[in-house]
């Protein structure tokens, strides 16, 4: 309560110092630049420079317009900010705004009840190009169109997009007389047990992943089970959650049953990024089931510390269908009622920022996956993925995954705390020892209860 | 069992303590004058008035709602202790306005003693007042009282609209058994007060007494331990967070306290240096919660951790703190100790300088040892000192050690270390969920109110602050 007080008085104080107001303006001139706010979710040098890098670039060759880019700490930070933004009328133009909240984004709406976001497609229309920047919405990879199409439009700019892969260690897989990265869960437990049984094992285990419910979403996608009801939260709203399946039970069972063996590792924090990361980078572990997103990161570790690592498609369950695996990231957010000069100057900079060249850089910068066809031919073409064959893998698996609402991802609503839910109990599972089936059950009846709250705030 | 039920016995329950508050015990400041009117009988019959005004003043302003159809049985036992809880203040306000009436001042009844009065009219006081009263309503009262209108809905930042939700925020956090809610913190608290009353009565001299005064101060133990069943034992209920919050604050409290003194008495002392010394134990004051979880994961992290280093160098395999609750929850407890102890060690030290000197050297003289003197002099000397640094400490443990949790477990194993501030903040920020953030806020509020009011009845009489 305090913070948000806090967060008000501040935002009060902003809005004083600078308000202007958002009414269909005069055209933008050199003389009189616009500016165009975009908040993003990114603080590190790398992904921040890189955005600011490209609104400089876009700054110099559009002199009416200036893009400023402000960094926040996480993506419920550019959420929470730009709410409050919004409510004392001056938003930022462009929002960094993450997989996960899709649904609260669409649901999100002003004091006088208007939705915050406006459609990318529709603000669009049918221009080819805006202020001379070629529109390349159209040219998005599919796996990341069919995610964000919600009512058979797709509703923001994609941006960074990713999936999980897994990253071995090949120097250890191959002392232990592996020669190609485990593909099904069942060759995992078999190269594990070769691993362990080296006289030098990886000191702290063999494998390792977050305790994060995007691994659980993405296993839930390649066994063809969805998450919530209604086609996962596709055909209509997801009003029922199924986290207790028996595809999730089958998962989390092996889960806990690879970490019973000794062989997964569970750094004892829900969410561990950097645990699980540093364990692999250590060498402490043999594999790890991470984020696409840090590819050229990874690889470049392993060029650092002495060993080869190669990435390959997340492990899958060898009994059940292959269906497919989903993306992961953040799509650039349009907020609703800016000026005519404003919004194109918006939407020329979301299609500048996403041009192939600026996604192919942005590819090699991190690995997340470069995010329209153009971007990816270009790099194939310049010969990138021979040299860097790591960093095509999360492309080519997401090209793999078929176009059902299991293996493209649920939506809904109040997903961030329902994946709170999962992580806390498979950490129980993991730490206690409890009944994998039985702990489910009752997270699901919590998550159920946070679909109903949400539900009856924000559905129709 | 029937709204109309609880609607009576909330009622009832309001009037019971209304009397109690107002009317009770029997012997005021007015009786002993004889200035305020009505005997006891009068007062009985007011008191009960103004119970069931505070009780139907609450219950009207929410609407009836615990009673409605769909209301859960539990909130309607909640409902009766929030009548109880009116009609006490109702009665206790009453009480303190007829009781200033009678030592002059404002209020009503007639007494040659007058409290000051301001000779420039009766608005200076508050003038003089209002800059300190402004803020305090601006940023303490307002929000408080916003507070407790959230923690009955169900709402989140920037929803188009809000559910309300009675007492079913608090109900959820408590067993789905009401009479259980009901019944045992009643008996608790009537076991405790039993054993008060027997102690009060009982013949100093007799065996009965010495048994009474040895269990009364484990009433609170058994109220504890009633609270502890009345929490929801699901997972992810509220019994795991109560119980993380009792064992962390305990022991906190406890240890910062006996090791600052310990330290405090061993550098009260003429050595070379001392002021060295002193200075560097009183430096960990100094930093933030947070600096002290990081410096404690940098020491006891299994895997790249200080201490790991040091004993896998013996061979010895350090375990892995996060793994295992008790290890995670001694973790914390030794990171809030250690930041703690600067501060105890500071305020001890002053304290020990208040000892009288010539109390200890006449018991030196009279043969008491070391321990004796430091049993039956110093302790005694340092009651108020100690008094308000375990007030200090506790709210420190309560409320401080956010930042220390999440940097060192985030919570872990499987919610051992998630204490009633670390989840009040994943629900209510990290999620969202203003309401039930609103109503376990509610929660520890009461839990830090009754403890204040435990000690301070606790500590009457027997600490001594000097003087006559």
């Amino acid at each position: 309560m305090k913070r948000i007080l806090a967060l008000l008085m501040t935002m009060s104080l902003l809005v004083v110092a600078c308000g202007d107001s958002a009414d269909d303006g005069p055209a933008a001139t050199a003389d009189d630049p616009a500016t165009i706010e975009m908040w993003i979710a990114f603080s590190d040098e790398d992904r921040l420079g890189f955005a600011q890098d490209r609104a400089a670039e876009f700054s110099a060759e559009h002199p009416e317009y200036i893009v400023e880019v402000t960094a926040f700490d996480s993506y419920n930070t550019v959420f929470e900010q730009a709410q409050l933004a919004i409510d004392e009328g001056n938003p930022p133009e462009i929002i960094h705004f993450f997989e996960a909240a899709t649904q609260e984004a669409l649901d999100a709406v002003n004091a006088d009840g208007d939705p915050i976001f406006t459609s990318v497609t529709d603000a669009i229309g049918d221009r080819t190009e805006i202020l001379g920047e070629p529109v390349v919405l159209g040219d998005v990879v599919s796996a990341a169109t069919n995610y964000y199409t919600i009512d058979g439009e797709l509703y923001s700019m994609p941006w960074n997009t990713s999936s999980t892969t897994m990253f071995s260690n090949m120097d250890i897989l191959n002392a232990a007389g592996i020669t190609e990265p485990p593909a099904t869960w069942a060759e995992v437990e078999a190269a594990c047990d070769a691993i362990m049984a080296l006289p030098d094992a990886p000191s702290e285990g063999c494998i390792t992943w977050p305790n994060h419910g995007w691994f659980y979403e993405q296993s839930l996608g390649q066994m063809g089970a969805d998450l919530v009801n209604n086609d996962n939260g596709r055909s209509d709203r997801a009003t029922e959650i199924f986290l207790d399946s028996p595809e999730a039970v089958a998962y989390v069972e092996w889960w806990s049953g690879l970490e019973q063996a000794g062989h997964y590792v569970y750094t004892g924090v829900q969410r561990d990024w950097d645990g699980t990361s540093a364990a692999f980078q250590a060498q402490n572990v043999a594999m790890l089931i991470y984020s696409s997103s840090d590819t050229t990161a990874l690889t470049q570790a392993g060029v650092d510390n002495g060993f080869e690592v190669r990435s390959s498609y997340m492990p899958y369950n060898q009994d059940i269908a292959y269906e497919g695996n989903l993306i992961g990231g953040a799509t650039l957010w349009l907020a609703n009622g800016l000026s005519t000069a404003e919004q194109d100057g918006a939407l020329a900079f979301l299609n500048f920022f996403s041009n192939p060249e600026n996604a192919a850089e942005w590819h090699k910068l991190t690995g997340y996956i470069p995010i329209t066809n153009a971007a990816v031919d270009m790099l194939a073409d310049e010969g990138f993925y021979d040299e860097s064959p790591n960093s095509a893998v999360a492309s080519e698996q997401l090209d793999a995954a078929a176009n059902t609402p299991a293996a493209t991802g649920a939506l809904v609503g109040n997903f961030v705390a329902i994946r709170d839910v999962v992580t806390a109990a498979v950490e129980d599972i993991l730490v206690n020892d409890v009944d994998v089936k039985e702990r489910m059950g009752s997270a699901q009846a919590e998550a159920q209860q946070l679909l109903d709250d949400y539900n009856e705030l924000y559905a129709e | 069992m029937s709204g109309s039920l609880y609607l009576v016995l909330s009622l009832v329950a309001g009037i019971a303590t209304g009397v109690l508050s107002f009317g009770w015990p029997v012997e005021t400041a007015t009786e002993r004058r004889g200035a305020f009117g009505p005997g006891p009988a009068g007062r009985g019959v007011i008191g009960g008035l103004l119970g069931l005004g505070g009780a139907a003043t609450i219950l009207g302003a929410m609407g009836l709602c615990m009673f409605a159809a769909d209301a859960e049985a539990t909130e309607g036992v909640l409902a009766i202790g929030l009548a109880a809880a009116f009609g006490w203040m109702f009665g206790a306000a009453a009480k303190a306005f007829v009781d200033r009436g009678d030592s002059g001042g404002s209020g009503f009844g007639d007494s040659e003693i007058r409290t000051g009065a301001y000779r420039l009219g009766w608005y200076w006081p508050w003038l003089l007042l209002s800059p300190t009263l402004i803020i305090l309503v601006f940023f303490l009262y307002w929000p408080a009282i916003q507070t407790f209108r959230l923690s009955t809905k169900l709402t989140r930042l920037g929803a188009p609209r809000q559910g309300e939700r009675c007492l079913a925020n608090f109900s959820e956090l408590l067993v789905p058994e009401p009479v259980l809610v009901a019944a045992l913190p009643l008996a608790a608290i009537g076991l405790m007060w039993g054993v008060g009353l027997w102690h009060r009565r009982a013949n100093p001299s007799t065996w009965g007494y010495s048994v009474a005064r040895t269990v009364r101060p484990l009433g609170i133990v058994v109220l504890l331990v009633a609270l502890y069943f009345i929490f929801e034992s699901q997972d992810g209920g509220y019994r795991q967070i109560y119980l993380n919050t009792l064992i962390i604050s305990v022991g906190t409290v406890a240890l910062s306290m006996v090791a600052g003194l310990a330290l405090a008495y061993l550098t009260f002392r003429r050595v070379r240096g001392i002021t060295v010394y002193r200075t560097l134990l009183i430096w960990p004051y100094a930093i933030s919660p947070p600096i002290a979880g990081i410096l404690f994961f940098m020491m006891f992290n299994a895997t790249g951790g200080v201490v790991a280093a040091v004993t896998a160098r013996w061979g010895i395999d350090f375990p892995d703190y996060t793994q295992n609750a008790t290890l995670a929850r001694l973790t914390i407890i030794l990171a809030s100790v250690w930041k703690l102890l600067g501060y105890n060690l500071l305020f001890f030290l002053a304290g020990l300088q208040t000892v009288p000197r010539d109390q200890i050297e006449a018991a030196a003289l009279d043969g008491a040892n070391a321990w004796n003197r430091f049993r039956l002099i110093v302790l005694p000397a340092l009651g108020p000192i100690s008094f308000f640094l375990l007030i200090t400490n506790l709210t420190y443990s309560f409320f401080d050690v956010y930042g220390t949790i999440d940097f060192l477990t985030k919570g872990a194993p499987a919610g051992a270390t998630s204490v009633a501030i670390y989840e009040i903040i994943r629900v209510g920020v990290d999620n969202g969920d203003l309401g039930r953030g609103a109503a376990q806020s509610v929660v520890l509020f009461l839990a830090v109110i009754g403890l204040t009011a435990w000690q301070f009845k606790q500590s009457e009489g027997r600490i001594n602050y000097g003087g006559a």
